[in-house]
């Protein structure tokens, strides 16, 4: 009824404003709290959580104390509401919304659910007001009625979707889950008897669960690439420290000193009473040789690695990157940044995402994959090209240049509210775009006839060498326009 | 008779220790010019140390020159042979097959073998930190860098800089340590020092301003760099007087240097190997380098 009619009958009814998007982020946030049971929770509709416990069960002591565990933790954070365990998704549904009244929990055995489905409404099946309001008026008022008549039939006057959620909650059809976020491949948890908000507790914590899981990894012979640790708090919120290290590790020290450093990002709230350590990323990692008197044995990339995860981690994993030379006579192009280890441009580098070079060898079988002047078979400093500056500028600085005649470099030039006067030039060499690569970003000064540049290397009277180039010909429309693209030494 | 000539180099060893404490500990790193490698303590710079370098008027801005001047010592590390310098006073283990026997301290193993990766190939990664990526692959190789050994840590605030130096100057495997700062605490460049003198791996400070008058309160600012230099632009001069842009020209200043008196010289920019070379035109002069101040700066 609407509420002016409900006010008129009840005139002290307390009333709030709906506000979906805050229920739906709360839900959210329950979902993610019942990771504690499980990886693989996500919210159910409005008003639900749906939680796969299939391996996780028997950590609990059986799913009757599972269950009887979350009741007693939202009955503590002042959530009502019905739980119930089945063999499908479906079932779970149907029987935690429309079994009678009164029980708060309920599980039905492992094995046929028929019987337990029988008795409930059809609206169970999840299915839609329209076809529900059909199916009551040929009188099929209950799920049992709709097992024992033909599928076809059925399909044929109310569609598809009923066949369809019939065979899910009598699983006959699978149903996955899909959960909240990524769902981990190793996975350790500690549970507190009290709640923890020390900072010198919480890093125990840490190191005895890496301990745990620096256990399980070993034994498979794998090392960790990405790792999540939640602290899950008293009052349902979730803060995570989340890591990746540049190559597969399974050193509890290396890791534990990565959280560390992250640890004071952590809220600790009114106290935590779980951690879960997620590994998210495996890499198989062979059991390494130690060397005589503490010197590494391995290559110098086994030495810096540890280092160059506590960089990534702390600044950002873009942060730490290495040049590569590419075959391109653009300059910006000719030289990228990729991420150590890997041959794959970082997103802030100008240009199209290059073929990986043939032959490369993986990190793990390549005895110094970070040595070597040439890489995939490109070299660094062409020979027979002029000379290339030593900083570059991305995007090219405009200059205000003045020049004699067309094709001269300029003898006066104005850049970064200084004067400079051309003594000495070289040039021009011309460099065009490259017709078969996709256009750069915007801040590029090639729009149209600007895609040629000539280039000049430019000398003024202090003696300081500048790289100018000219970006568009003349006799066009538009005067052309001169940039500093870097500086020579 | 024979027990006392052996004594005696011993006891000059000895005494020329007492005289010149800060002798370095990890070798030298020589620049192949015999003008400046006379001025600095035990003819090169010193390894397991801080340096400072700066640029000079526009120069300080975009920090070419600087550059240009680290990829070159940095580039020389790597072609630097394992025979001991004769300042080091420990042996060099040089066991490694890429290096064969020099000399009969090459079958000798010493326990207590410096870091750094000094003579299990000279061919360590370099760390260069930077608040904005603008160093060039191909200049870098002109300059005898080969930018594949290096690894780019960028940063937007000084003290992050600072924070990558002192972790690559405590890793192993790190041949050099490049940091790009303005702004530099007294308190944070001593822990760098330690941090280098305990590792031996050479930390090179590039000093880079926007701002004029920072500028000219940290250059007056002392700081614990063991040298400090400044490189400036010089006209350079083509060839037989042709048309165009000759060989780059720098006018290298040695501010400050523990142990060492300040100078200044006129030499040509680095070239693929990495090295200078004294510009043509001082060739003919005396040998004694041409120092512009008597007095030592207090930077």
């Amino acid at each position: 009824m609407p509420l002016a009619d409900a006010l008129s009958f009840f005139p002290g009814l307390a009333t709030a404003a709906a506000e979906p998007a805050e229920d739906a982020a709360a839900l959210r946030r329950l979902a993610e709290w019942c990771g504690r049971y499980s990886p693989w929770t996500a919210p159910d509709g409005v008003d639900g959580v749906r939680i796969e416990i299939t391996g996780s069960a028997h950590l609990w002591g059986g799913e009757r104390a599972l269950a009887a565990d979350l009741i007693a933790r939202l009955d503590r954070r002042h959530v009502s509401g019905r739980t119930a365990i089945a063999d499908t998704l479906g079932a779970a549904w149907a029987i935690a919304r429309f079994a009678e009244m009164g029980k708060d929990l309920v599980i039905l055995p492992p094995g046929d659910c028929r019987a337990a489905l029988a008795p409930l409404p059809v609206e169970a099946l999840r299915l839609d007001p329209v076809t529900a309001q059909g199916l009551r008026r040929v009188g099929l008022k209950r799920i049992g009625d709709l097992s024992a008549m033909p599928r076809d039939a059925l399909a044929r006057r109310f569609g598809q979707t009923i066949a369809r959620r019939l065979d899910q909650a009598l699983d006959n059809l699978p149903e996955p889950l899909s959960p909240l976020g990524e769902v981990p491949t190793r996975r350790v948890r500690l549970s507190f008897a009290e709640p923890i908000t020390e900072p010198t507790d919480l890093m125990l914590a840490t190191e005895r669960l890496t301990a745990d899981l620096v256990q399980r990894l070993v034994r498979e012979g794998t090392g960790a690439r990405r790792v999540d640790l939640g602290f899950h708090r008293v009052d349902g919120q979730v803060e995570r420290i989340r890591l990746g290290t540049a190559r597969p590790s399974r050193d509890p020290r290396h890791l534990a000193a990565l959280f560390k450093e992250r640890l004071d990002t952590v809220d600790p709230g009114l106290g935590v009473e779980d951690m879960i350590l997620a590994a998210f990323a495996v890499e198989p990692l062979p059991a390494e040789q130690i060397g005589l008197l503490g010197h590494p044995a391995g290559s110098e990339a086994s030495g810096i690695a540890p280092l160059l995860d506590r960089l990534g981690n702390k600044l950002g994993l873009a942060a730490v990157s290495r040049l590569e030379p590419r075959e391109s006579h653009i300059p910006e192009r000719a030289s990228v940044r990729v991420q150590p280890h890997l041959t794959l441009p970082i997103a802030d580098a100008v240009g199209p995402l290059p073929l990986p070079p043939k032959g490369r060898r993986g990190p793990a079988s390549s005895p110094s994959p970070l040595l070597g002047a040439e890489r995939g078979g490109v070299r660094w400093g062409v020979s027979g090209k002029p000379p290339r500056p030593i900083r570059l500028f991305e995007p090219p600085e405009p200059v205000e240049a003045f020049w004699l005649l067309p094709d001269d470099p300029p003898f006066r030039f104005a850049w970064r509210r200084r004067r400079h006067r051309v003594t000495r030039a070289d040039g021009p060499e011309r460099i065009a775009d490259e017709w078969w690569q996709p256009a750069a970003s915007s801040a590029d000064p090639r729009e149209g006839g600007d895609a040629i540049r000539d280039y000049y290397r430019v000398e003024d009277e202090e003696g300081r060498r500048f790289w100018l180039f000219r970006a568009g010909l003349h006799g066009n429309d538009r005067p052309p326009r001169w940039f500093v693209h870097g500086v020579f030494s | 008779m024979i027990a006392e000539r052996a004594l005696l180099p011993e006891l000059r060893e000895h005494i020329r220790r007492i005289e010149r404490p800060t002798a370095p500990t990890h070798g030298v790193l020589p620049f192949g010019v015999a003008a400046i490698d006379r001025v600095l303590p035990s003819g090169g710079l010193a390894r397991g140390a801080l340096h400072e370098i700066l640029g000079a008027s526009g120069d300080e801005e975009d920090g070419a020159l600087a550059a240009a001047f680290a990829a070159g010592i940095v580039g020389r590390l790597a072609r630097l042979p394992t025979s001991p310098s004769p300042s080091l006073t420990r042996r060099v283990p040089s066991l490694s097959p890429l290096k064969g026997g020099e000399g009969n301290e090459a079958r000798l193993l010493s326990l207590s073998a410096p870091r750094g990766g000094e003579g299990w190939g000279e061919v360590g990664v370099v760390l260069w930190c930077l608040p904005r990526p603008d160093l060039y692959g191909s200049g870098l190789a002109a300059h005898g860098l080969d930018p594949g050994r290096l690894v780019l840590v960028r940063a937007p605030r000084d003290d992050e800089i600072l924070w990558a130096m002192e972790e690559g100057l405590r890793a192993p495997g790190i041949a050099a340590v490049v940091g790009e700062i303005g702004v530099l605490p007294a308190v944070a460049s001593r822990r760098l020092q330690l941090a280098a003198e305990r590792s031996g791996i050479i930390a090179l400070l590039l000093r880079r301003w926007r701002d004029g008058g920072q500028a000219a309160r940290e250059r007056a600012l002392p700081n614990a760099a063991v040298t400090r230099w400044r490189i400036a632009a010089l006209p350079s001069q083509p060839p037989q007087g042709e048309p165009g842009v000759g060989r780059p020209r720098w006018r290298i200043e040695l501010l400050r240097c523990r142990g060492g008196e300040p100078a200044c010289w006129e030499v040509e920019g680095a070239d693929a190997t990495g090295h200078v070379s004294l510009a043509a035109t001082l060739a003919d002069r005396p040998a004694r380098p041409v120092s512009s101040e008597r007095f030592r700066r207090a930077g």
